[in-house]
């Protein structure tokens, strides 16, 4: 039972593969509350950091400030955000996280796959994506061996977790 | 919803299929899988060249004409030359289980 309670906590610390569909249905915790901090939850399970892999089919860039764009892997669609805005960081940790971003606003191409690895966060009420790293995939079997890792993962690892609100 | 035109509009569409021919002039894919073939507009793409016997992916509108005959509004398309199209069709069959699965066991609070 406690090694179950380990392994439920430990997907909040390792970044869980979703098809974009599941992804979109998972529940927020609180639900109404635009200001305090939004918990996920996968059949009670909590989830803080997701990978996912699709086609990059929306790409909106505010220079200075962010990127947004979208995954579509065929199951549905992400929303994402990469944050641009820490050039002028007094943080030595910032400023060098938003030299990563600056590299990753290069990957992100309309049309490309790209596989995107980030935590969940909010926004207008959704769910979306807060990009921490990117990388564009060039092989053409990339979507399907992300999908059957997906659908593997889900059957074998994530819905067999017990949900701690349902252990005594 | 129809446009002017009187075109339906219907949801997005994702093709993977090997192309058959190409009209330069007029846009114009056409792409089969087996029997099935599919018109593909491809005015809103760049930077795509089209070669006969490749496969192609594309994400896009589906429109229906008003003759009944279907083509698909490419918005993005890429080659994807060396898919495994046996396993990727084999991929969406699981798929299409898997999220039958997730629709009829919904517990995700």
């Amino acid at each position: 039972m406690e090694n179950g309670k380990n392994n439920a906590l430990a997907l909040q610390n390792t970044h869980v593969k979703l098809l974009a569909f599941d992804l979109l249905s998972l529940t927020q915790f609180p639900f109404h509350s635009p200001d305090a901090a939004t918990s996920f939850f996968r059949r009670g399970i909590p989830i803080s950091r997701v990978e996912i892999l699709g086609t990059v089919t929306l790409h909106h860039l505010k220079p200075e400030r962010l990127l947004r764009f979208a995954i579509d892997d065929g199951t549905g669609c992400v929303p994402c955000v990469l944050w641009l805005n820490d050039a002028n960081s007094p943080s030595v940790v910032r400023r060098r996280r938003h030299e990563l971003a600056a590299r990753f606003v290069e990957v992100v191409k309309f049309g490309a796959v790209a596989r995107v690895r980030g935590r969940l966060s909010r926004y207008k009420g959704g769910v979306q994506v807060t990009v921490s790293d990117v990388v564009t995939e060039r092989d053409p079997n990339a979507e399907i061996f992300h999908r059957l890792d997906c659908i593997r993962l889900a059957r074998n690892c994530y819905n067999l977790l017990p949900s701690p609100s349902l252990r005594g | 919803m129809s446009d002017d035109s009187g075109v339906s509009v219907n949801n997005l569409c994702v093709a993977f299929h090997r192309l058959r021919e190409y009209s330069i002039e007029a846009c114009l894919a056409t792409i089969i899988d087996g029997d099935d073939i599919l018109k593909v507009s491809t005015e809103h793409l760049r930077d795509l060249s089209f070669q006969v016997g490749s496969v192609y992916q594309f994400i896009g509108e589906l429109l229906i004409q008003p003759d009944n005959e279907v083509v698909l509004q490419a918005r993005v398309g890429r080659n994807v030359d060396g898919i495994d199209l046996n396993l990727y069709h084999q991929s969406l069959l699981l798929l299409r289980r898997f999220q039958a699965n997730h629709l009829n066991n919904p517990e995700t609070i």
